[in-house]
């Protein structure tokens, strides 16, 4: 068992292999992970308030921004958690694996973080053009994982705390030929075993080689045989893996393989973030190669999450009698499509944020919400519920707090970039408050009710 | 040799960093513990217990497939590569690890797009684009940058070595 995990270990081990490579990345991805869970909370907040929040309706593209930012800090950590682990990957092999009970805690609480981690960038990246191939409701997981996985950070981080201070910065990590300094005994008990076991080897492979050239020059003058061949597959195996580590002993070279390490890592985050973001921010909208969303695309130049199909109102949203109630104390006011088109027509540039990190800011035009509930002799600064034509989902009703209700912003919409909205697009008429998700700005809309 | 190891700055930071150290552990743990009861509660909150099974299969799935599969195929493959690479310069060697990486970790990202269009997105908005081509596109692009700038170093380092063996 011993020898395996040290094979094991030497096979796997290279120079961009060690605690400064793990502490660079395992910082840049920790500062990923703390953005993505606040971005996170923040969108998860306006989706399911608790009771007395309010949010800002100013600047509009605030949430915008911030899940583009999710999803793209997301979309970043997927090379850098793979460089992370790159870096830590032969210590899966330490040996002894569990010296002290408190070991037990330490590389349970790493299974479980790199098991959540992997999962949630994952079910993330999938989720973002709806995708769900797994047995467990996305959204609840993703909620409930961030916490895992933030908690399993913490409990990382402070086992780690004089691994990471001792490699902090670079110029305490390598010395002056540019090799690796490797961390003391005290430090990590088990790499200093194997730098230690690997030096013995490395000494007892060159005695054997000069040792066997000896032997060789021997038997070729008395015999002139040829040199015994490695006994056994293992030798042989053994042997060239030693030969293929042979150049990463030369400093130089280890020194550039590094660099081409952190090279290739930054230029896939780089990459990855760049050919990616152009669905969530205007900027780099050129450069959206691989992205699963493009901004201008779909009926109205706009995308589409749900479809009117898919929400079951072909029937309902093109029905001529259709009207849009404003409840107030039990009292509706009926406006038909004709009535609405009638009011003074507003214009407001928005943007649509979906959850899924696209979002694209489109020219509306529609009735104020503020008039409409004046019209309706409604008082405005309370909270509202929203109902949709749709059939079934779990948004048909929402509820919309004051501040985007009092904001004038706020539209009942009607048209989009200059057309009728499309019936994808919430035919014949559709809620667009500043700084909201996606999924709360109420397609279909079929009634508007004033909470007490 | 001479390096300049900062042991001293750990070990011999005397009570104060160790206390400090410590204080900052305890936190750390503590708050690590609350957040993973707390996303703990969450989940048992909010989703249906007979929906923990398939989670803890992916969890599990998660870590074999990276630690079981893909980790050892990549230490396996960089062995090869650097013994087969040994006569190769440095740099030019690390460009073309570095370009394999790059293009690898986009195909990571871009494949399960590719799968899914297969699929079928909901809607047509959704997965708009070509992204087998795309992709194809990108490793060219890869491929041919690699290229220049391996010639690029090639030829600067054969003028380096030029003129000192003209004047010799």
């Amino acid at each position: 068992m011993r020898r395996l995990l040290y094979e094991a270990r030497r096979t796997a081990s290279s120079p961009n292999r060690n605690a400064r490579s793990a502490t660079v990345f395992g910082r840049l991805l920790g500062a990923a992970f703390v953005v993505c869970l606040l971005t996170g909370l923040y969108s998860h907040f306006l989706q399911e308030p608790l009771d007395g929040m309010r949010f800002p309706t100013s600047p509009v593209w605030l949430y915008q921004v911030s899940q583009g930012v999710h999803i793209t800090a997301g979309i970043a950590c997927i090379p850098l958690l793979l460089a992370k682990l790159h870096s830590v990957f032969p210590q899966l092999f330490q040996y002894p694996p569990i010296k002290h009970p408190v070991d037990v805690l330490e590389r349970a609480s790493i299974a479980l973080f790199v098991a959540a981690t992997i999962l949630q960038l994952v079910t993330g990246l999938l989720n973002t053009y709806q995708w769900y191939p797994w047995p467990f409701p996305f959204k609840q997981v993703h909620f409930a994982l961030s916490f895992v996985i933030i908690g399993s950070l913490a409990i990382h981080i402070a086992v780690k705390l004089p691994l990471i201070t001792r490699y902090w910065r670079s110029r305490d990590s390598y010395d002056a030929d540019g090799r690796f300094v490797e961390p003391s005994a005290e430090l990590d008990g088990a790499r200093a075993a194997f730098v230690g076991e690997s030096e013995a080897t490395a000494e007892l492979a060159r005695f054997r080689a000069v040792r066997d050239a000896d032997a060789t020059r021997r038997d070729r003058d008395a015999h002139a045989a040829p040199p015994a061949p490695a006994r056994g597959l293992t030798g042989r195996l053994t042997r060239w893996i030693d030969s293929a580590h042979e150049v990463d002993r030369e400093p130089g070279r280890a020194r550039v393989s590094r660099r081409g390490f952190f090279a290739a890592a930054g230029v896939a985050t780089g990459g990855v973030v760049a050919l990616t973001a152009g669905q969530s921010f205007a900027p780099l909208a050129p450069l959206n190669a691989f992205a699963p969303r493009q901004r201008g695309l779909g009926p109205n130049d706009f995308p589409i999450n749900r479809t009117a199909a898919a929400a079951q109102v072909l029937e309902t949203a093109m029905d001529p009698d259709w009207r849009l109630d404003v409840v107030v104390g039990g009292v509706a006011t009926s406006f038909t499509l004709a009535t609405l088109r009638g009011f003074d027509g507003a214009d407001e540039r928005l943007p649509i944020a979906c959850v899924e990190g696209w979002s694209q800011t489109g020219a509306w035009r529609g009735v104020r919400l503020v008039d409409l509930l004046a019209a309706a002799g409604a008082p405005t600064e309370r909270r509202l519920r929203l109902t949709s034509l749709e059939k079934k989902g779990g948004y048909r009703v929402t509820e919309m707090g004051p501040e985007y209700a009092a904001d004038p912003r706020t539209l009942v919409a009607l048209e989009l970039n200059g057309e009728p909205l499309s019936i994808d697009h919430g035919y014949p008429a559709r809620m667009i408050a500043p700084g909201r998700p996606g999924v709360l700005q109420t397609k279909w809309l079929s009634s508007i009710e004033v909470l007490s | 040799m001479t390096a300049r190891v900062p042991a001293a700055s750990t070990s011999a930071g005397g009570a104060g960093t160790s206390r400090t150290v410590r204080v900052v552990r305890t936190v750390l743990v503590a708050l690590g513990v609350a957040l993973i009861g707390l996303g703990g509660w969450v989940l048992t909150d909010t989703v249906d217990p007979n929906r923990y099974g398939g989670l803890l299969l992916w969890l599990v799935g998660s870590v074999v497939v990276h630690d079981a599969v893909l980790a050892p195929v990549v230490a396996v493959v960089s062995l090869l590569a650097r013994r087969a690479g040994r006569r190769v310069p440095a740099a030019v060697f690390a460009v073309v690890q570095a370009a394999v990486v790059v293009g690898a970790i986009f195909s990571l990202v871009v494949v399960p797009e590719i799968v899914a269009k297969a699929r079928g997105p909901k809607n047509d908005t959704v997965l708009p684009f070509d992204y087998g081509l795309r992709l194809a596109v990108l490793w060219a692009v890869i491929a041919l940058l690699t290229a220049a700038v391996v010639a690029l170093y090639l030829a600067r380092r054969r003028q380096k070595v030029r003129p000192s063996t003209d004047q010799v």
